[in-house]
Parts: structure tokens; C-alpha cells; sequence
């Protein structure tokens, strides 16, 4: 990480207001606690953690498509906390998403012709002669066959779905994408073929990626750093390779050894207990609940990210355990 | 619970306080001297001493906001004040009139929930079936057809060419209890007819919604009777649709009602309704009118309570 | 946006219907010369003859201009009315559902109020002030009627906008207009026409209904109301009469409400009936006598085929045969389609009504260790069965359990349909088992309804109801997809505890299309591609050393089976392309061959048969296995 941040984001914060307790005073469920992370040109960040750890969160509220608070948001050079909305829509060229429900993440009236030359009038982009052959470019790109073009959603499979909503994240040439579990909803054999997109393209184009899933091996393959969420607290952030199979924090060693896999024996880790409710977080370490090796200083002191390697951060007090 | 419930109360009051408002709120804003309105009915005007005399009694003379003050103190009271025809007690005439009302609206509810969920819920187990798309194609005629219209046909078909039951009219259940009766039957099945239509419809879409969760596939796998599964995973849980639904079309229910004694002479809440509307006795149809409103508040508030009852999931929110 | 072509044909006949009610009334003047107001005492109550094809009313008026006339007011009434009402409604609602805030909040409440008045009380009230007539009336009923359309508009346009694809279009920066008008709208505009057509019917009905208290359109103008009213005193001499103007209205009532349901059926065709009769298809085909002899054998499906109901249509399961044992745990693995779950539900003789058992044999070993074919078993058998024999476990915790019904009673009446026993005793019965399946605190969370628990816990439950009647075979589909890896790694941990200490040798069906946890959990595996089982043998040997191409690919696609590949080095994943075949485009020959890396052409014309290997352990599908009889492509090419 040589070259300055494309994103950096310092203790991003998002709070929801849910019903009442007394008349007046509304409760509030916080599900970002003070995250930072920067992303650099070309690099694909990783976001895993189980559900409810506030990992859509944070793709949508970078994306400026929820509101949150943060000290820092700048994505290339511009700083999104006090950003015009005419400024922030023309970024939005910038930074796209991609979802993972392939059947509710397109509109099922319009083509897909209307579907990407919605992206392109939006900004303006190969208007007129050009049109056409940018839309051939696109789903070309992305592995279908230009007679699709003026289909609907429903003739495609789910995995066609999803390259049609990578061709239109990929239509406005962005230099920053965030897949929300975008393999998550495909099999197998189809996930393998996606996910090879997304390697070619980032090859292609070094476009940034911020890759969320659930699943640790998919964001391992993919990315070059991971960050490991627990009800939205960074736990741990480091090199892919490294955390997946040196991690440094307990939650990410029970989560990687939690994962069934056909090849590595099963040493699990036991985890005790539910998942709290984000309305009663533990005190101190906010994983201390199900922690194996807590102690009662967890309870005192919300654990700091320590670096514990290269670029390697880990949120424990106890350095001794792994 | 009690929260819950008070909850609802709260919001009902709430409620019937807005709608007096706008209630009241509609003669101040209609054009020119509401008195002078009132009372040029069929294009003559009255004397300067009549409507004088009303803005009086109504108290139109006094400034806006003591109007609005007397009337919801006055409301709250029951206290309805008197006719612009008559000079009489308005509570005393809806207090007279409004039994006779409810006294049809409940019998064609029950009519139409014994016959309606029973058909509903038959129809919707086996939607696409023969009894389905029979009870179906009669259900799409029935609720196409106006209550009164349905009523002038009923007294056509029954009392004229049959002549099984009187055309209308209305004795006291005390006087004689066999042609009170008799003379119910004709308005509670018009009224209900049309009600049945709305809980078969809503009844049929219920269960057929219901039978489809994953709930009723495990009740199903662990080997309960299916008359069983029916009642305690189809049936209960589509209850709660079906009553919320009822509530809420009871304000056309008891629209229709007023067309329905109206036809039958049933000498209920309409007969005064039409009348006042006919002789602009202002303060008698707003009385009739807040009294149905108040009517369909309190019911929709029993429903919600009922409801949450059935259903645990309103309760704990 | 719906061209000609592409019209549904469902709607042709209501449209034509609805059409010529609303076309006829207004083409009064080219279908009679008379005057709908011109009185003509002489003739009163005259019988039709071929001037005056109705006869005439109780003033002589023509009969028949007066219905069309009078259908004129009515409709024009009711649809400028429903119009307004349409267009305001909509404008609330959309800007109360994509700007939130105090709109939102007159939207929603302003709906509830107009809601307490009964509709023609409210007309009433306003014709007191205001008197009768047809602009009084349009103006009542539009103020009447735009609430709902807001409504209707506000919650449909919230839905619409929380959906990923409004989300999208935000993210390219859409501008908002574009996005409510482009995308928002037509995507509600499905519900509202059919909220227009339910509110012109009963625009229709209350205009109706007024003229005929006589407050409505003011006289000597026609309108159907006002016909019924007048002909009701002669209802006696007059039948004619009073039938006309109740037909006219009752017909248009009628059209529009027929077009308003086939709307709502082709916009929504789950909504209604479709072609399900019942919940299951009870299985059909059955074995001349039971043939289980192995006495460690608790079921076998034996070339098991299924189809959809509607005729003609392919096998959605070609030919599946499964052997399942005590103290056996049998994996069905397969990618979406691939018709495990299918297979597990006909086992249990819980079919989705629109599948249709048309070959193979079901059999099961009781624990009273009498076998029965599920074919000769009526409902009342099989509900002796189900629960209490086999018992199932589902994909969607959070679904599969009764919300209105607490834990305890679910659980209660699981037993007690099998077993007689009185109520205490069933749930210090589910107690124990809510204990044993690791819940802690059993004796409170049992009355406890399913939306307090977490879904780790609720798939708990259905664990322990599942096995409260000791049942030999568990079939659990999916149990663990909807969960979070470390809850997955719990429950498989409870199942496999469970199935140590169950004693009675329960045997377990596991479905899933994660192999990593079939490698934890099962014995057996048997893979599935569309509608076949195309490998079946010992867990470790095949996951070890799959001989079909198609298992290769499943595992060799998994990332966690290529620890070493990272895209950032360049590395890509050995994936396969294509996609599986949906049941009516399967291709000839083999099922896999447009996938297979290793077809070959004889492929194409060869459908191969499931081949047992040399030990008769393992068995696969495939021309070109190590199983596969030699020969077998020569043989059927020259065939061929
Ligand atoms: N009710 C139904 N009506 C018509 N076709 C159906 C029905 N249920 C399933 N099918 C079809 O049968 C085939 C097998 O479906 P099945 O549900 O058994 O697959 P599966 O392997 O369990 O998939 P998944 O992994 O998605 O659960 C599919 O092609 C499916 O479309
Ligand atoms: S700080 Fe304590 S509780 Fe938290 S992860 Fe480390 S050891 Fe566990
Ligand atoms: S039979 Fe041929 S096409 Fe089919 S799996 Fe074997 S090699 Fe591939
Ligand atoms: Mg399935």
C-alpha cells in the first residue's frame, strides 16, 4: 500500500432508530462501531463475518445509498462527508455495487438493453452511433452473447442474472466496485465461473473491489486483504493468506475452523452461546460473550486493533493464545 | 398486552377527535352563512327571523373556537343537540333508531360469517377445484350486484312473486316476535349477502396463502390428521387477514345498510339519515354520521385487540 | 410497454367485455333517436314494440334511451371521479414513498380517517351542504377515493424501492425523477389499475345508489339509480322495468370487476388458483409385494420417476433408486434443480400437488419392522407414518415453524399424534428433547413462539420435534444453508451426537449442496444432475476419488479446495462452463455432455446407465468410469 488510498474511511458509524421505549425517547441500534479501513487503487478488500455484522452496511453507506457518520470519508481525494449531491452523483461513475440476489437486483420489465444503456444515459456516456457497440463490448465482457440484449431478466438463469449485473456495474468503466455476496446465491460450478470473471476483470482493468461474503474461502481467493466484522466491530484486518490461515483474533479462528471443508481435518474451535442481541452488547470485548479464551479484563476495556504483523491488525488483549 | 391495548385506545380516541374536527370543520368552510343554507331548502329562502333564530340555536353566532369547544364538549356528552326541523332530542331519536340498526348489521354478519368462511375455506384447499370455481363464479355475480339493488330484487322474487315474506315494514320483537322476525329476515340477508361475498373472497385468499407456508408442510410431516392441519396451521393463522379485512370493509357494510333499511322500511338510523339529508337537518346528519364513525372505530379497535390475540407477533412487535 | 403480440390471452375476453359496456351508453345517438327526457304521459308504462324496444316508463319516456343516457352519467361519474382520484392518490403516495418524512405520515393517516366514514355516508353529508348533483358527486367521491390510491401507491412504491434493482439505479445516479417515473411506476402500475378498476365498480355503485335515495344526479336527467327508484312502485304491472335498469347496472358492475380479477391474476399468477389441487400428490406406483429383505435396510426408492402435472411435460426426476440403512448417514448432494429435495419429498409422500409420481417404488421398514409401500398406503396410513416413522427437517428455520403457535404446542401435538399421552407428559417429553438438542433453560423457552428464538435455535426444535417419536429414518434438507458457519458447525455437531445416541440405529437422509459438510457428516454420498443420480458409494472414496466428471467439477470448483489460488497472483479457479439443463432441455445421450470436459462423441448418442463397480460399492454414470462395461460405446455406437 504505496500509493494513496483510492478509499479511506475512519470510524464509520450507522445507527438505526427502532420503535420506542418510553413516549418520547427513541431507541437506537448501532451497528457500526467506529470502522476504518482505506482500499487501495486495484486491490480487493474482503469483508467477512456472520449475518448481522454489519457488513452491507458499510458497502451501502461508502456508496452514500444510507446515511452514516464517519470522522474521514474520502474517495479520491474528495471528501464524501461534505460532498454537493450534484458532485456525488457524477461520482457515482466512480463506485458501483453489484448484489446478491440475481433475481431481485434487476428490474423484470426492462431489457437488458434498457437495463445498461440506463447506466450509460445516466452519465452520459457512447451516446448515439456509439451506443451499440459499447453495449456488444459490455455483455461480451462479461460472457453472454449479444442476441440477449433484448431479453428480459426472467429468460436467464441465475448466473447470467449476475453477469448482467456485473456488465452494469462495469458499464460506467468504475474504478470502484462492492460486491454484496455476489456469488453467494450461486451454485457451485456457476460461483467458480463468476468469481474467474471478477478475477479477469480486476487483471483487466484494475478496478478495486470490496468483496463481501460470508463464505472465507471465496473471500480468500479473491482478495488481497480481509477484514473479519463481528457485530460491527473490526476484529481483525490483515493479508488474505495470512488471516485465513494464521489468524491472529479467536473469532476469526473459530470461524475459520468452522468452515466445512473436504480436505483439512476438523480441529474445531467450540464457539459457546448465541450471537447477542445487538441491543445488549457485552461490555468490553464485544466478542467476549462466546469467546473461549476470555477473561474478566475483556470485560473492563474495548480491545484496540493491534498490529500483530505485516499490515496484519488483530482487535484482542490476549497476544498469547495464537 | 395492557400496553398494547392502551395503546390502541389512545389512537381510536385520537382518532375520533379528527374526525369530529373535520366533521365540524365543514360547516365553517362551506361558502356563505351555513344558517342561510341550511335552510333554503328546494331554492325558496327563509325568513331573516328563521335563520336568525338557527344561528342561534346552533350557536353559530359565537366565535369559532367556542363552537368547536361546546361541540366536542357537547359530543362527548352523547349530547347531540336538536333538530333543525323538529326542535327534538337528537340522542334521543339515535338512541331510539340505533338498535334497530345493529340489530341488522349483527344478524347479517353472522349470516355471512357462517356461510362465507366455511365456502371460503372449502374454495381455497382446493383452489382450481369444482366447488371452487363454482362458488367462485357465484361469489363475482353476487358482489356485482348493489345491495339495493339486490334488496328490490329480494322484495320482488320474495314478497311479490312468492309472497313468502313481507315486502318491509317493522314491528317491535315485543309486540310480536314472529313478524319481527319475519320482517328481519329479507335486511339481514341483504346485507349479509354482500358482506359474505367480501369474507368468501378474502377467506378463499387466506387460506390459499396460508396453505403454502412452510409451517403447514411440517405440520404435515409430522403426521398430524389433516383435519388438523386445517384448523390449527391453514385456518388460525389466516383468522387474523380475515377479521382485519372484515373491520375494515364494515364501513361499507354499514353504508350499505342505509340503502338497505331505506328499501325495507326498516325504521332504523337511515330512515333518519334520508330524511334529515332531504330537509338539510345539518346537525341530525352529523350526529347519525359521527355516531357510525364512532361505531366503526370502537369495532376496528375490538379487531386489533382481537387480533393481536391471534397472533403473537402483533403483540410483541 | 405490452405489445399487441404479447397481449395475455386471459385478458382478451374482459377487455372485449368491459369494452363494449363502456362503448355502448355513449354511442346512444347512433342507436336510438329518442329522447331520454321527453315526457309522453299517453304512453305510459307502454310494452316494448319495434320503435321503443323496452316500452316505455312510468312518464312514457323511451326505456331504452334512457338506459344508455343514464349509463352515460353514471359512467362518466364514476370514471372522472375514479380518474382524479387515481392521479392525486398516486402523486401522494409516490412522493410519500421515495421522500419519506411528514408526507409519508399524511399519506398513511389520511387513508385511515376517510376509512371510518362509510363512503355514501360521507357523500350524504356533503350533499347536505352542498346539494345533489353529478358535480357535487365527482367531487365527493374523488376526495373519497384518493386516500386509498395513495395508500395503495405508498406501500407498493416502499416495496418497490427497497428492491436491489431501485437500489442500483441510485447507485449509477439515476436522477430521482427518472427513477420514480422510469422505474418506480411502472412497477406499481399493476396493483393501481386494479385498485382503479375495484374503485370505478364502486364509484358506479354509490352514484347509483344515491340517485336512487334521490340525492344524487338531480332530475329530469337519466341515470340508472333514478330508473330503479322510479320503477320500483310499479315493480307489480311493471317487472320490465325495474329489471332493465338493474340488469344495465349489475352487467357493468360485473365487467369491470371480471377484468379487474383477470388483471390481477395475470400480474399476479401465484396469487390465485393455479393448477395445485391439494397440498400433496399422494405416491402412486407401487411394487407388487414389499421386497425389503435385508433386515438393516430402513427404505428404498427404487427408480423413482416424477413428472409434472401438466401432460406432456418432461421427468423433472428421470430415475433416482437409493438404499438407505440403520446407522447409516446418506448424503444427497447436487447443485439447485438437481431434484433432491423432490426425491426426499416423495419418500415422506409429501409431493407438491403439481408432481405427479409416474414410475418406481417407495418402500419403508416400520419400526414395528413391517414394510409397506408407500404406493398401497391411503392418507390415513401415511399420516401414521410421517412424523412417527420418517421424520423431516427443512432449509428455512425461520419459516418452517407456526409464528402464532407457541413452541410448546408445536412440539406437543408432534407427539401426541403418534403417541397416546396425556398433555403434561407430552411436554415434559419435549422438555427432554428440547434439552437434548442443547437448549439451554428448556423449561422456560418452550412457551416461548418462534419469533423470540434465533434460527440456530429454531432449527434446534425442529431437531428435537423431528425425533420425538424415535423415528428410524431422518431426512433433513438442507438444515443448515440458511445458517451461519459457526451455527452450521453446532447444528451438524448435534446431529451427529444424536445420531450416536438415538440406539434404535436411526438413519439419516442429509441433503445438501455443500460438500464440505457432507464430508463431515455422511457415510454414503449419492450425486444428483438434473433429474439423475450420477455417482453414488462410500463418502471418503468418492469425495477422495470421484470417478463422474461432473463430481470432479463440483469439487475442484470449490475454493476452499484450492488453498494455494489467489486471484491477486493471477490465479484462476478450474471452473467448468455452462449451466445445468432445465428438464425440457435436456440433451440427448449423456445429461452432462455440453458440460463435460471429457465427452466424447459417442456421448451424444449414448444415455448411460448407472454402473455398479467390480465390489458393487460404488456406482457411476458415466461411458468413459473405470465402472463402465467394457465395450459399451462400441457396442451401442454401431447401435446407433
Ligand atoms: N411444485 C413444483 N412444480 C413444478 N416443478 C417443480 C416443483 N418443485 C420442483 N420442481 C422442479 O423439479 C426439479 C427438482 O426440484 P428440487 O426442488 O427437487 O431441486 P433441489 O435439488 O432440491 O434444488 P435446491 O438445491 O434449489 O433445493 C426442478 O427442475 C424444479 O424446477
Ligand atoms: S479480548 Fe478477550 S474476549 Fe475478546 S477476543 Fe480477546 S480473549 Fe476473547
Ligand atoms: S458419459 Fe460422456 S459426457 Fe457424460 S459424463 Fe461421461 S464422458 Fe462426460
Ligand atoms: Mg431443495
Amino acid at each position: 500500500m504505496t500509493a494513496a488510498p483510492l478509499l479511506d474511511v475512519r470510524n464509520l458509524k450507522k445507527s438505526y432508530s427502532i420503535g420506542r421505549s418510553g413516549l418520547f425517547s427513541k431507541r437506537s441500534l448501532k451497528v457500526l462501531h467506529d470502522v476504518s479501513f482505506s482500499v487501495a487503487p486495484g486491490e480487493v478488500l474482503g469483508l467477512v463475518g456472520e449475518s448481522g455484522s454489519g457488513k452491507s452496511t458499510i458497502g451501502r453507506a461508502i456508496l452514500r445509498l444510507i446515511e452514516s457518520q464517519s470522522d474521514v470519508m474520502r474517495f479520491d481525494g474528495q471528501d464524501l462527508n461534505s460532498i454537493s449531491p450534484v458532485r456525488m452523483r457524477s461520482l457515482r461513475k466512480q463506485m458501483q455495487i453489484i448484489f446478491q440476489d440475481p433475481y431481485a437486483s434487476l428490474d423484470p420489465r426492462k431489457t437488458i438493453r434498457a437495463v445498461l444503456s440506463e447506466a450509460l444515459d445516466a452519465h452520459g456516456l457512447h451516446k448515439g452511433a456509439a451506443r451499440v457497440p459499447r453495449l456488444i463490448e459490455l455483455v461480451t465482457l462479461v460472457g453472454l452473447d449479444p442476441s440477449f440484449l433484448d431479453r428480459r431478466p426472467h429468460e436467464f438463469s441465475g448466473g447470467q442474472r449476475q453477469r448482467i449485473g456485473i456488465a452494469r456495474a462495469l458499464a460506467v468503466e468504475p474504478s470502484f466496485i462492492v460486491c454484496d455476496e455476489a456469488v453467494s446465491a450461486l451454485d457451485v460450478s456457476i460461483q467458480a465461473q463468476v468469481l474467474n470473471l471478477l478475477a479477469d476483470l480486476r487483471a483487466k482493468t484494475g478496478v478495486s473491489l470490496m468483496f463481501i461474503s460470508h463464505d472465507l474461502s471465496v473471500v480468500r481467493y479473491i482478495s488481497d486483504r480481509v477484514m473479519v466484522l463481528y457485530l460491527g466491530r473490526v476484529m481483525e484486518v490483515g493479508p488474505a493468506d495470512q488471516v485465513h490461515f494464521s489468524p491472529k483474533h479467536p473469532y476469526t479462528a473459530a470461524l475459520v475452523s468452522a468452515e466445512p471443508s473436504l480436505h483439512r481435518e476438523n480441529r474445531r474451535i467450540r464457539l459457546t452461546g448465541e450471537i447477542p442481541s445487538p441491543l445488549v452488547l457485552p461490555s468490553g470485548c464485544i466478542f467476549r460473550s462466546r469467546c473461549p479464551y476470555a477473561q474478566p479484563a475483556c470485560a473492563e476495556t474495548v480491545p484496540p486493533l493491534q498490529t500483530v504483523g505485516d499490515q496484519h491488525q488483530s482487535a484482542c488483549l490476549r497476544t498469547d493464545i495464537l | 398486552m395492557l400496553a398494547f391495548i392502551s395503546r390502541r385506545m389512545a389512537a381510536a380516541v385520537a382518532m375520533l377527535l379528527v374526525i369530529g374536527t373535520i366533521i365540524f370543520s365543514l360547516l365553517i368552510i362551506v361558502p356563505g352563512d351555513p344558517a342561510e343554507l341550511l335552510l333554503s331548502t328546494g331554492g325558496g329562502s327563509a325568513s331573516a327571523e328563521a335563520i336568525a333564530n338557527l344561528r342561534v340555536n346552533m350557536g353559530l353566532d359565537k366565535p369559532v373556537l367556542t363552537q368547536y369547544v361546546t361541540f366536542l364538549y357537547n359530543t362527548a356528552r352523547l349530547d347531540f343537540g336538536t333538530s333543525i326541523v323538529d326542535n327534538g332530542s337528537i340522542s334521543s331519536v339515535i338512541a331510539l333508531r340505533l338498535p334497530r340498526t345493529l340489530e341488522i348489521i349483527i344478524a347479517g354478519t353472522i349470516f355471512a360469517l357462517l356461510l362465507a368462511i366455511p365456502a371460503g375455506t372449502a374454495a381455497g384447499l382446493r383452489a382450481g377445484g369444482k366447488f371452487d370455481i363454482a362458488a367462485s363464479a357465484i361469489n363475482a355475480l353476487l358482489t356485482s350486484i348493489p345491495g339495493f339493488v339486490l334488496g328490490t330484487l329480494f322484495i320482488f322474487f320474495f314478497a311479490q312473486v312468492l309472497g313468502w315474506l313481507p315486502a318491509g315494514g317493522y314491528v317491535a320483537f315485543a309486540a310480536n316476535p314472529m313478524q319481527h322476525l319475519q320482517m328481519l329476515v329479507l335486511p339481514a340477508l341483504t346485507v349479509g349477502l354482500h358482506l359474505a361475498t367480501i369474507v368468501f373472497r378474502m377467506t378463499r385468499a387466506s387460506v390459499l396463502e396460508m396453505r403454502g407456508h412452510d409451517w403447514v408442510r411440517t405440520a404435515v410431516a409430522k403426521g398430524l390428521r389433516r383435519k388438523r392441519v386445517v384448523r390449527r396451521h391453514i385456518l388460525y393463522n389466516a383468522l387474523g387477514p380475515i377479521i382485519t379485512v372484515v373491520g375494515l370493509q364494515l364501513g361499507i357494510l354499514l353504508g350499505s345498510t342505509v340503502l338497505v333499511e331505506f328499501i325495507y322500511n326498516w325504521p332504523g338510523l337511515s330512515g333518519l339519515l334520508v330524511s334529515a339529508v332531504e330537509q338539510r337537518d345539518y346537525p341530525t346528519v352529523r350526529a347519525v354520521i359521527l355516531t357510525v364513525a364512532a361505531i366503526f372505530i370502537g369495532i376496528n379497535l375490538v379487531i386489533d385487540i382481537l387480533s393481536s390475540l391471534l397472533d403473537p407477533r402483533i403483540r410483541l412487535q | 410497454m405490452m405489445s399487441v403480440r404479447n397481449f395475455p390471452k386471459r385478458m382478451i375476453l374482459p377487455s372485449l367485455f368491459l369494452a363494449a359496456l363502456i362503448i355502448i351508453p355513449f354511442a346512444a345517438p347512433l342507436i336510438t333517436a329518442d329522447d331520454p327526457v321527453k315526457i309522453a304521459v299517453r304512453y305510459r308504462l307502454a310494452a316494448p314494440d319495434l320503435e321503443h324496444w323496452l316500452g316505455r316508463d312510468e312518464f312514457g319516456r323511451d326505456r331504452l334511451a334512457r338506459v344508455l343516457y343514464g349509463g352515460q352519467v353514471s359512467l362518466t361519474v364514476a370514471f372522472v371521479a375514479t380518474t382524479i382520484a387515481c392521479i392525486i392518490g398516486t402523486l401522494f403516495g409516490l412522493v410519500g414513498a421515495y421522500f419519506r418524512g411528514p408526507s409519508e405520515f399524511v399519506t398513511s393517516r389520511l387513508s385511515d380517517i376517510v376509512l371510518c366514514f362509510p363512503p355514501i355516508l360521507l357523500a350524504l353529508l356533503v350533499v347536505t351542504l352542498f346539494g345533489p348533483g353529478s358535480v357535487t358527486l365527482v367531487a365527493v367521491l374523488s376526495v373519497l377515493y384518493f386516500p386509498t390510491f395513495a395508500r395503495i401507491t405508498f406501500s407498493e412504491a416502499l416495496r418497490v424501492t427497497s428492491l436491489d434493482f431501485v437500489e442500483a439505479s441510485r447507485a449509477l445516479g439515476t436522477p430521482s425523477y427518472r427513477i420514480v417515473l422510469g422505474t418506480v411506476l411502472p412497477n406499481i402500475a399493476g396493483p393501481l389499475s386494479v385498485q382503479y378498476s375495484l374503485t370505478a365498480a364502486a364509484a358506479i355503485t354509490i352514484e347509483s345508489g344515491l340517485s336512487f335515495l334521490g340525492l344524487g344526479v338531480v332530475p329530469p336527467a337519466p341515470s340508472w339509480g333514478q330508473m330503479i327508484r322510479g320503477a320500483r312502485q310499479f315493480m307489480n304491472q311493471d317487472p320490465l322495468g325495474i329489471m332493465i335498469p338493474c340488469a344495465a347496472l349489475v352487467l357493468t358492475i360485473y365487467a369491470i370487476n371480471f377484468f379487474c380479477d383477470r388483471l390481477r391474476d395475470t400480474l399476479d399468477p401465484k396469487g390465485t388458483s393455479g393448477s395445485s389441487m391439494d397440498e400433496v400428490s399422494k405416491p402412486k406406483s407401487r411394487a407388487n409385494a414389499p421386497t425389503i429383505k435385508d433386515p438393516d435396510v430402513v427404505a428404498v426408492i427404487n427408480n423413482l420417476r416424477l413428472e409434472t402435472a401438466h401432460f406432456g411435460t418432461p421427468a423433472v426426476i428421470e430415475d433416482v433408486s437409493l438404499t438407505l440403512r440403520a446407522n447409516q448417514c446418506t448424503a444427497l448432494v447436487g447443485e439447485s434443480g438437481s431434484g433432491k429435495s423432490l426425491s426426499s419429498l416423495a419418500l415422506m409422500g409429501l409431493l407438491p400437488g403439481a408432481i405427479r409420481q409416474v414410475g418406481g417404488t417407495l418402500q419403508l421398514r416400520r419400526k414395528s419392522d413391517e414394510v409397506v409401500d408407500l404406493g398401497f398406503l391411503d392418507a390415513r396410513r401415511l399420516e401414521d407414518i410421517r412424523g412417527n416413522d420418517i421424520a423431516m427437517i427443512f432449509q428455512e428455520p425461520m419459516t418452517s415453524l407456526n409464528p402464532i403457535h407457541k413452541i410448546s404446542d408445536q412440539m406437543i401435538e408432534a407427539i401426541t399424534a403418534h403417541r397416546p399421552m396425556s398433555k403434561s407428559d407430552a411436554r415434559a417429553h419435549a422438555i427432554a428433547l428440547l434439552k437434548r438438542v442443547g437448549m439451554n433453560d428448556a423449561e422456560r423457552r418452550i412457551d416461548s413462539y418462534p419469533d423470540q428464538m434465533s434460527g440456530g435455535m429454531r432449527q434446534r426444535v425442529m431437531i428435537g420435534m423431528a425425533l420425538s417419536c424415535e423415528p428410524r429414518l431422518l431426512i433433513a434438507d438442507e438444515p443448515t444453508t440458511a445458517l451461519d458457519v459457526t451455527i452450521q458447525a453446532e447444528i451438524i455437531e448435534l446431529l451427529q451426537t444424536l445420531r450416536q445416541d438415538q440406539g434404535n440405529g436411526l438413519s439419516l437422509l442429509f441433503i445438501s449442496h455443500n460438500l464440505g459438510v457432507v464430508a463431515d457428516i455422511a457415510d454414503r454420498v449419492a450425486v444428483m444432475y438434473s433429474g439423475l443420480i450420477v455417482e453414488e458409494g462410500p463418502a471418503a472414496q468418492i469425495l477422495r476419488d470421484p470417478h463422474h466428471p461432473y463430481t470432479r467439477a463440483l469439487i475442484e470448483s470449490m475454493p476452499s479446495s484450492h488453498e494455494e489460488l489467489n486471484s491477486a497472483r493471477g490465479d484462476r479457479l478450474p471452473a467448468i462452463s455452462g449451466t445445468p439443463p432445465l428438464p425440457s432441455a435436456r440433451p440427448s445421450g449423456c445429461t452432462f455432455r455440453d458440460r463435460c470436459p471429457i465427452a466424447l462423441p459417442a456421448c451424444a448418442h449414448i444415455r448411460p446407465a448407472l454402473y455398479p463397480s467390480a465390489d458393487g460399492e460404488r456406482a457411476v454414470r458415466c461411458l468413459r468410469a473405470p465402472e463402465a462395461p467394457a465395450g459399451v460405446m462400441n457396442h451401442q455406437t454401431e447401435a446407433a
